[in-house]
């Protein structure tokens, strides 16, 4: 839930006069990320949301906020995050287990990695560039779910 | 902006949940200009700035499915924004938050609009300057050279105001504190 803020906080003043004075143009790299957002559109998707995550078994972090929960009905994705060499590294729990021929995409803005689910329902990328990511389950028969949008700099 | 920008027509929303790329530019251009300032106002360093921008956008495409209203997108990416980049903020306070894990309100929610989108259009940020116009100093040339020196640190802005270091973020309170109160009085005055 959103704090509730004051009816006209100082950072929407400052954007208020900034936007009014037209001296702050959006750099073009922002634009041309916004532009490129759209082609990560995964249409019929179920969006798994964050829920408060417990140390699922097997997988292990000395720090609790390395570990993220993603649910969407009865599916849920757990994650642990990890870094080296400043990129990141994912180790992923789906469970239930989806079935044979199930596998996961691990997607960022700027590129997309593809895992089939062991079949304890794991999976593990390495070397993931940092800043958004989210992984979605494919599974035959149903909808592909993807975790929302998740921001992770090392 | 002009008032009309502010709303997107319905042929272009009905483009975009087709999966129309250049309808979803023309939302970009659109509402690009209010994201970014809406951001910066946040005073992070350019990666964060760039990645709490560029999370309001993934946000809405994530919840593209979900638009019922399509004259709420420009409320709804203007909180997510915010909403991202105060996240960025507590997070370099030193809040421990690897990742963001709390749930945006889905774009068809009926949720109030923020009511600081009021003074983000044309008029209203005209009517803004003009307010700044009238005050006296340090606030005048604060709040202008802020605008106009966007990039600038505290160490730089301060120099020039010609304070100490330490006095400007107070000032820069006080200022906008008064440039609030100035415009209060303005929408209560009959």
């Amino acid at each position: 839930m959103m704090r509730p803020s004051p009816a006209l906080d100082d950072e929407s003043l400052i954007a208020a006069l900034r936007l009014a004075s037209g001296r702050d143009p959006v750099p073009g790299h922002v634009s041309a990320a916004a532009r490129a957002a759209f082609a990560l559109r995964l249409p019929g998707a179920v969006t798994a949301r964050p829920v408060p995550a417990a140390a699922p078994a097997g997988v292990r972090a000395a720090e609790p906020d390395r570990l993220l929960r993603f649910g969407a009905g009865t599916l849920t994705v757990d994650l642990e995050v990890g870094s080296s060499d400043g990129l990141v590294d994912l180790a992923g729990q789906v469970s239930p287990w989806p079935g044979a021929g199930s596998w996961i995409e691990v997607r960022t803005p700027c590129l997309t990695e593809s895992r089939e689910l062991s079949p304890a329902g794991q999976f593990a990328v390495t070397g993931l560039p940092p800043g958004w990511f989210s992984v979605v389950c494919h599974h035959r028969g149903h909808p592909p779910v993807a975790t929302s949008w998740t921001r992770i700099r090392p | 902006m002009t008032p009309e920008a502010q709303v997107l027509d319905q042929r272009t929303i009905d483009a975009v949940l087709v999966g129309d790329q250049a309808a979803w530019d023309v939302l970009v251009r659109r509402f690009e200009p209010l994201i970014w300032a809406a951001v910066r106002a946040y005073g992070l360093g350019p990666a964060d700035t760039a990645d709490a921008v560029q999370g309001a956008w993934l946000r809405l495409v994530e919840n593209l499915h979900t638009i019922r209203d399509p004259g709420r997108i420009r409320a709804w990416l203007f909180t997510t924004a915010r909403r991202e980049a105060s996240l960025l903020c507590r997070r370099n306070r030193g809040e421990r938050l690897v990742a963001d894990p709390v749930e945006p309100a889905g774009a068809g929610e009926h949720t109030p609009a923020d009511p600081a989108l009021a003074v983000l259009t044309a008029d209203e940020g005209h009517r803004l300057w003009q307010a700044v116009e009238t005050m006296h100093e340090p606030c005048r040339s604060l709040l202008r050279l802020m605008a106009a020196a966007p990039d600038a640190g505290v160490h730089q802005l301060a120099g020039r105001l010609g304070m100490p270091t330490g006095s400007y973020g107070p000032t820069r309170g006080r200022c906008l504190d008064r440039l609030r109160s100035m415009i209060t009085v303005q929408e209560t005055a009959p």
